[in-house]
């Protein structure tokens, strides 16, 4: 027993979790599963519904990755009959459709995100472990802090090294978004939902703009750049 | 009540009554004429008889006896006898004269009064004298009163029950028609699953319209599904292979050094993004056209989301010297999905961002009206002829000038579906100079 919660209290710190994808075209599963693997964690992958449904229910998988169309039990099946049997495991659907509705109806089946195709790894990524860390609520903090940067919630102040940073109320919001998920990439999504509560397809670069007015306050006078760009993916400030 | 009095059965009604009344007045017409010159006949004959009677008088004396005494107790309202002798010697209970006007006919009674009426008189020289009978055409004239009172009887009724019954059976098609109208309007608005609901009192043609509609409807709706189903076999087809590519991409992008292999890749990236993105939109637009997302409405803030999407832009707009500024208050709610709502402001400030120069203005403003909300996104650009305005709503339609700059062309497309899943209508305007956009939304 206590050597289980010390291996799980170890997973978290190093952000590994066991994976199950459940994909039924055979490359683009194997690149998923390739991918995570390279990331450390441990996947299992599945190309029907059926079998997917007997491993997912045989249960310890941190986060279970899951096409909408599959063999035998499609998707939506496969997640509505999991969460009938109690099974609380966040789901990520894969969909080629991705429209409103279809988001909607994989959310309503139980799914917690969904990913249109064709993504980019990163943003597969980004949401997996999103998706695994969901429940890290840390209410207690007022101030969130990396390398020589610190923000404090009460007075709203942000300084890096010792400096004071003059920040408009959404570079604020932004700010502290990718801070409180320090360490994990955040696509371009995921802002836009987190920090303007907004869901649509931008054409234009509108979130890489906010990123680099911030960059302008937060790392341009400093010789060290805290908001990294991860290429296809999105922006992450580490540790 | 307009719209009653246009509908088919009622304007069936009237003709019949016109009809009906026509006919009617002049068969009585007819009856008061031959009623009429019977009546004369008679009257004609009366006279001959009467004159016949004194004829049959042995002498001048003995007619003038006859008619004084036949005449004492005569109405001469009713019948005027008169026997003028040769020496000019008057009998009887009247006199006929003559002057510039015509005949007169005088009472010898007390007051010697000339008689009003229309009379029919008969004449003959007997014994060196002349005699004359004037029968009143009283009674005639009295038919006239006699057939108005029969044709008001006859007719009134006839026209009342043709036309009540005229309205009640225009009332009752027009709702029937409105059941089929109503159907109909549901169907055009995206909502495949409505039908025309016939009851049994329909009449047979409508009955027949009703379930032609109703088979219509159901083709139409197998057609779209079976569309829907193509499509998403071909999303889900393509999109596969697309994401193969997509992430054979990424491996490459890793495995080759900077340079002129690694812009390649990048490059090749982008266009793969490009497609995808068009896959998206055109996926969108679709589900947006089927309707059925109307289920997931629930009131949303439009002028937030419009605040937020102009923050949103600001950055981006600024890079160009662009302002992007929105003006209109704070709180006003529309009935909608609020993604879609967001897709649409996006995809107006994001069009007109693309089309517009440097240092171009765009508003987005909202303005309340007691019965519609007006969103409206204005920019001072080049604008759109005016016989392009109808085009622009096309799917990958694009202006010649436009096809060197950025979009696929379906941005308006999808504006203009989500508008009309709302129930809102999107129309064009020219800024003089530039375009504005509205949207109409009504409350």
């Amino acid at each position: 027993m206590l050597h289980g919660v010390r291996w799980h209290a170890e997973r978290v710190i190093l952000d590994l979790m066991k994976l199950l994808v459940i994909e039924d075209d055979a490359t683009t599963g194997a690149y998923i599963a390739r991918g995570l693997r390279e990331e450390g964690h441990v996947v299992d992958l599945m190309d029907d519904g059926r079998a997917g449904l007997l491993a997912a229910t045989g249960g310890g998988y941190d986060v279970l990755i899951v096409d909408r169309m599959l063999p035998h039990v499609d998707g939506l099946t496969l997640v509505k009959t999991l969460r009938g049997a109690g099974s609380t495991t966040p789901v990520l659907f894969l969909t080629a459709m991705g429209s409103v509705e279809d988001r909607i109806g994989g959310l309503n089946a139980g799914g917690d995100d969904y990913l249109v195709k064709p993504f980019a790894f990163g943003e597969l990524s980004a949401r997996v472990s999103a998706l695994g860390r969901r429940p890290q609520v840390l209410e207690q903090e007022t101030e969130l802090q990396a390398g020589d940067l610190n923000l404090d919630l009460l007075t709203r102040k942000v300084t890096r090294d010792g400096q004071e940073l003059d920040l408009l109320p959404r570079e604020f919001s932004l700010l502290e978004f990718l801070l409180r998920r320090k360490g994990r990439v955040q696509t371009r999504t995921m802002l836009l939902e987190g920090v303007w509560d907004l869901s649509f397809d931008p054409m234009t670069n509108v979130v890489e703009t906010h990123i680099s007015r911030l960059r302008a306050k937060v790392d341009k006078p400093f010789p060290s750049e805290l908001i990294k760009t991860v290429r296809g993916a999105g922006y992450r400030i580490d540790g | 009540m307009k719209r009653l009095w246009r509908s088919m059965p009622l304007r069936l009604a009237l003709m019949l009554v016109v009809l009906f009344g026509t006919v009617s007045l002049l068969s009585l017409a007819a009856s008061y004429a031959f009623t009429r010159a019977a009546f004369e006949q008679s009257i004609r004959d009366d006279l001959a008889q009467d004159l016949a009677g004194f004829r049959a008088a042995p002498s001048a004396r003995a007619v003038a006896a006859l008619v004084q005494a036949e005449s004492k107790g005569t109405d001469p309202d009713r019948l005027v006898l008169s026997y003028v002798t040769r020496t000019d010697q008057i009998f009887g209970n009247g006199a006929v004269g003559r002057d510039d006007e015509g005949f007169h006919i005088i009472s010898l009674e007390e007051g010697r009064a000339e008689l009003k009426g229309e009379y029919l008189a008969l004449s003959a020289r007997l014994y060196g004298g002349r005699l004359t009978i004037a029968r009143s055409r009283a009674e005639i004239e009295a038919l006239q009163p006699v057939f108005l009172n029969i044709l008001w009887i006859s007719l009134l009724p006839t026209v009342l029950i043709a036309l009540s019954g005229g309205l009640i059976l225009a009332r009752r098609s027009q709702r029937h028609v409105e059941v089929i109208r109503g159907a109909l309007e549901r169907m055009t608005g995206g909502d495949l699953g409505a039908r025309v609901v016939t009851g049994r009192r329909w009449s047979d043609d409508l009955l027949r319209i009703g379930t032609t509609v109703n088979g219509m409807a159901g083709a139409q709706e197998r057609s779209v599904m079976a569309l829907r189903q193509v499509s998403s076999d071909i999303a889900h087809d393509l999109k596969t292979p697309v994401q193969r590519v997509s992430l054979r991409l990424e491996a490459l992008a890793e495995a080759v050094e900077d340079g002129q292999a690694a812009e390649l890749v990048a490059q090749t990236r982008d266009e793969v993004d490009e497609i995808s993105a068009v896959f998206q939109s055109l996926l969108q637009l679709a589900q947006v056209e089927n309707g059925a997302l109307k289920e997931q409405f629930a009131p949303v803030n439009l002028a937030q989301l419009c605040q937020t999407m102009v923050e949103v832009y600001e950055p981006t707009a600024s890079q160009r010297n662009q302002t992007v500024m929105y003006t209109g208050p704070d709180e006003v709610s529309v009935q909608g999905e609020k993604n879609l709502l967001g897709q649409l402001v996006a995809n107006l400030i994001e069009n007109a961002l693309r089309h517009t120069d440097e240092a171009a203005q765009i508003s987005v403003a909202i303005v309340q009206t007691p019965n519609e909300i007006i969103l409206s996104v204005t920019d001072d650009g080049p604008g759109i002829p005016k016989s392009e305005f109808d085009r622009v709503t096309q799917r990958l339609y694009r202006l010649d000038r436009s096809r060197n700059t950025p979009g696929n062309g379906l941005g308006l497309s999808l504006v203009d579906g989500v508008a009309r899943l709302h129930g809102a209508k999107m129309e064009l305007n020219d800024a003089d100079p530039g375009l504005r956009v509205i949207i109409k939304f009504a409350t």
